[in-house]
């Protein structure tokens, strides 16, 4: 009996074993995902003798099934056995990272990293170090690459004279001769960085990254900027100035765009990292150079960094010397320029305060919104709030507002739905006459708009409204208009009718209801387009609860809803009916 | 499979998402059922609006639906080709049967010249269906509804309405209506000119560039409408640039519904509304912006690093 369950419960894996050697690779991939139920019924000690050497052989797979073993094998830990048998999951991972192809290394990397975490300093001095030791000596550029990712995980547990070794085997790395391992150094170096000591840093990494930032190849150089931020990081201000200075000044101005591209993406973490003085002694004249660079990508990502920027330096340079940049922007002549500039450009509104940013930033609003491309004129709108909290909504609806009120008949329906999202907001401040004056009009137009979603989210903005300035408002200046629509020729705006008023139920009284909104809804019971009458089934669902909330409505269920439900359930539209049986199964 | 089943399978395909290859099986099963019951002239009723070629483009169908309203609050009518081309014909096929299964009356689909075992195994479906489903099963249940689909609509019995156009053997309505359409597109005959003939600026008939199918002139427009007391004829089959494009006179209409067809094109798309009086309103869409289509947003900065 015994032996009979055992036996039992190992048939599984036997299976997942089987198919682990299948022919078909999906068989092979699901055995691997199942890997940690394998190891579980196995036990610790046989995963360990036999598993793990069995992993080790079947290296000599497809991509896929490696890249899905590198994964598992970084949470496999707790199935050896814990902390101290996980560095026996080395092994097979080492395999991986000498792959040639980069997905499986990556992960291999990635999955190292996780077990060197765990392990003691014994295991980093006896498996990790020597691990690390082969791959950056192996013939190959793909295990060299591979071991460039895996010093910053080991670093910090390993004995002093093994650290001195680490610190000259990645020197070696990133000399390298192949621009493959030169590039893998660059994009760790930074990593690195921040696990050993600031002297170290000083003595060992500065210099490596002084070399990898002027690199012939500029695949390379590119990828020092991040490493500049990490080491800046850890460096004093003013040690940032000595040892950084000069390499961040070259680099500015590198002759590769794609350099500039990425200084001009990482900006504001430059500035942070190397602090007020140097960004304001230094940056600002780089940065006024990346604003006008000649290369339009350059432009777009330092148009991303300018508010960002701009809280590091004094008011008096913004308007000196960003300012002007910032006009030129406006105008330039690449689109993805123009959008990235609007969707940037009111956070220097906090910034620069109320005076500055009527005098000098609104004129440039205007610009923007009437500019040719939509995307640019969404973006600006969409974050005209923080403008808002600067100068108030007077302001910014005194000299907004027409360009407001142009858009909200874009062409462009995406253009004219930014529009009607902002309306709410804009209600909320500008006051119940001034909005009916200005505003009100539009909104009941965009009910019969010809774009069904924004007749759509029209209807959602009167409910919005409704809450904004109440029922009794509601009930004098929409709800009239509304159902005047309810008589239209076209099927398609006497629906608006129905979608207007059940999404607004909820926000108004059962009496308005009762007076106003069912009076319609019974007319339309009787509409001749089959869409308008199982609509009408589908906002009686909705205004059902709403009646019976007070006892002087909830009479009407019975006296003028469910006569009008039983009418549509004998309707001979097959949607009609259900719509109508549906709505009377709610109601009860 | 119940109506919740059906709805919740609408939900999936909504978001872009598969269903299961039983589901699959069973939803065809079921439009078997609805699209047998369908003559080869489907009559139609207005207010209905008209939508012309899609090719797998899902999240432009998607935007179609937010211009044009939703199915079932407006009516609908396809004129075909939903499949090949674009990145997503198996998730298009099946959301709009699904929504045919479960509103029959709401919407109408006829078969264009690309439901076809032999054209989508060239143009894209084939593959795509073998891709995310890892065999053929659901690509053959498919070919199996293109069978049943039917090759032309009327509506309110003043507008006809076909994937590519007239053909010489046919004169009448009714002759239509006598052809056995449970089969393959043939490569010739009167079923395999109506999904692919295009009208052209000659009198009578030429012979079609496409290898299939006719050109036709204003006057065969003329005698077919006439001869039949028609108004129009609403047709797809051809990319133009400006969504849809009449000729002749207004007695025949051109509707295109892919916006940026092969995503490359840069044309814009259009459907016709009609409503309960037949007066016609052409409405323009373009493609649906980068930022809701499924696919990650192509950052343009990365990929300089490739």
């Amino acid at each position: 009996m015994n032996i009979e369950e055992t036996e039992d419960s190992l048939y599984p894996i036997a299976v997942l074993l089987d198919e682990l050697r299948a022919d078909d690779v999906n068989f092979r991939l699901n055995a691997i995902r199942r890997l940690s139920t394998i190891a579980l019924a196995l036990g610790v000690q046989r995963t360990r003798d036999e598993l793990i050497p069995f992993l080790d052989e079947s290296i000599d797979d497809e991509d896929e099934v490696l890249l899905a073993l590198a994964e598992e094998l970084g949470n496999f830990c707790e199935y050896v056995g814990g902390k101290e048998h996980a560095h026996i999951i080395l092994g097979p991972l080492e395999n991986l990272a000498a792959v040639e192809e980069t997905l499986v290394r990556e992960k291999a990397v990635e999955s190292l990293t996780k077990i060197a975490a765990v392990l003691s300093q014994q295991q980093i001095e006896d498996y990790y170090i020597p691990l690390i030791k082969r791959l950056g000596s192996g013939d190959w550029f793909t295990s060299r690459t591979s071991a460039c990712g895996l010093y910053a995980a080991g670093y910090q547990n390993a004995t002093p004279s093994s650290q001195e070794d680490l610190r000259s085997m990645f020197k070696a790395l990133a000399q390298d001769d192949t621009p493959m391992v030169r590039r893998a150094a660059a994009a760790n170096l930074g990593k690195f960085a921040k696990k050993i000591p600031k002297e170290h840093v000083i003595l060992d990494i500065v210099p490596l990254f002084s070399k990898l930032a002027e690199d012939e190849q500029d695949s390379v150089r590119l990828l020092t900027v991040e490493d500049l931020v990490a080491i800046a990081e850890v460096l004093s201000k003013d040690e940032c100035k000595n040892y950084l200075l000069q390499t961040l000044r070259s680099m500015v101005s590198d002759k590769s765009w794609r350099v500039r591209y990425m200084i001009a993406e990482n900006f504001v973490k430059i500035a942070k990292a190397v602090g007020d003085e140097v960004t304001r002694e230094n940056l600002v004249m780089a940065f006024v150079n990346l604003l006008k660079d000649n290369e339009a990508e350059v432009r777009t990502a330092a148009s991303g960094q300018v508010p960002g920027f701009a809280q590091y330096v004094d008011k008096q340079t913004i308007l000196s010397h960003i300012l002007p940049c910032v006009k030129d922007l406006v105008t330039d002549t690449s689109q993805h320029v123009r959008a990235s500039l609007a969707t940037q450009i009111s956070g220097l509104a906090p910034i620069l305060g109320k005076e500055a940013t009527t005098e000098h930033l609104l004129p440039l609003f205007l610009q923007l919104l009437k500019d040719e491309f939509p995307d640019v004129r969404l973006n600006i709108i969409s974050k005209l709030e923080q403008v808002n909290e600067v100068i108030g909504i007077e302001l910014l609806s005194q000299n907004l507002l027409p360009a407001i009120v142009e858009l909200a008949e874009d062409k462009q329906w995406r253009v004219r739905l930014a529009i009607i999202d902002y309306i709410p907001l804009l209600a909320s401040q500008l006051g119940v006459t001034f909005f009916d004056e200005k505003l009100g009009s539009l909104c009941m137009s965009w009910l019969g708009d010809n774009v069904y979603s924004i007749r759509e989210a029209a209807t959602i903005n009167l409910k919005k409204l409704t809450e904004v300035f109440g029922v009794e408002w509601a009930k004098t200046t929409i709800i009239p208009k509304i159902l005047e629509m309810g008589t239209n020729q076209n099927y398609l705006y006497r629906m608006t009718t129905i979608f207007a008023i059940t999404t607004m139920a909820p926000a108004v009284t059962p009496e308005v209801i009762r007076d106003h909104i069912l009076p319609t809804v019974n007319s339309l019971v009787s509409d001749p387009i089959p869409n308008i009458r199982f609509n009408v089934a589908k906002s009686y669902e909705v205004l059902i609860p709403v009646l019976r909330q007070c006892s002087e409505t909830a009479v009407l269920l019975e006296t003028q809803v469910k006569p009008a439900l039983d009418k549509l359930r004998d309707d001979p539209d097959t949607d009609v009916k259900y719509f109508a049986e549906k709505a009377l199964l709610a109601g009860k | 499979m119940g109506q919740s089943d059906l709805d919740g399978q609408i939900e999936k395909l909504r978001k872009c998402e598969l269903i299961s290859e039983n589901e699959v099986k069973e939803l065809c099963r079921k439009a078997r059922e609805v699209l047998i019951e369908e003559s080869n002239v489907q009559r139609v009723d207005a207010p209905v609006t008209i939508c012309g070629d899609i090719h797998g483009q899902f999240y432009d169908l998607k935007e179609l639906f937010k211009v044009g309203g939703d199915c079932p609050d407006t009516n609908y009518l396809f004129l075909g080709d939903f499949v090949d081309r674009g990145f997503y014909s198996v998730e298009t096929f099946l959301l709009l049967l699904a929504l045919k299964v479960r509103y029959p009356d709401r919407i109408t689909l006829i078969r264009g010249n690309h439901e076809s075992r032999q054209i989508t195994q060239v143009y894209g479906f084939y593959d795509e269906c073998l891709r995310k489903y890892g065999s053929v099963n659901v690509w053959r249940h498919c070919c199996e509804i293109f069978d049943y689909m039917s090759l032309s609509a009327i509506i309110e019995n003043k507008i006809f309405c076909v994937h590519g156009g007239l053909s010489p053997v046919i004169g009448s309505l009714d002759q239509i209506r006598t052809i056995d359409r449970k089969q393959e597109v043939p490569h010739d005959g009167a079923m395999c000119d109506l999904l692919w003939s295009d009208p052209d600026d000659i009198e009578g008939w030429g012979i079609s560039p496409r290898g299939a199918g006719y050109l036709f002139g204003g006057d065969i427009v003329a005698q077919f409408l006439q001869h039949n007391n028609l108004d129009l004829i609403a047709r797809a089959h051809q990319l133009v640039m400006e969504g849809y494009k009449l000729m002749f006179n207004n007695t025949i209409v051109t509707v295109w519904s892919a916006p940026n067809y092969c995503y490359r094109c840069g044309n814009v798309a259009a459907i016709l509304e009609l409503d309960d009086k037949l007066n016609k309103n052409y409405k323009i869409f373009e493609a649906a912006p980068q930022d809701v289509r499924g696919l990650p947003a192509k950052k343009p900065a990365p990929d300089y690093f490739l």
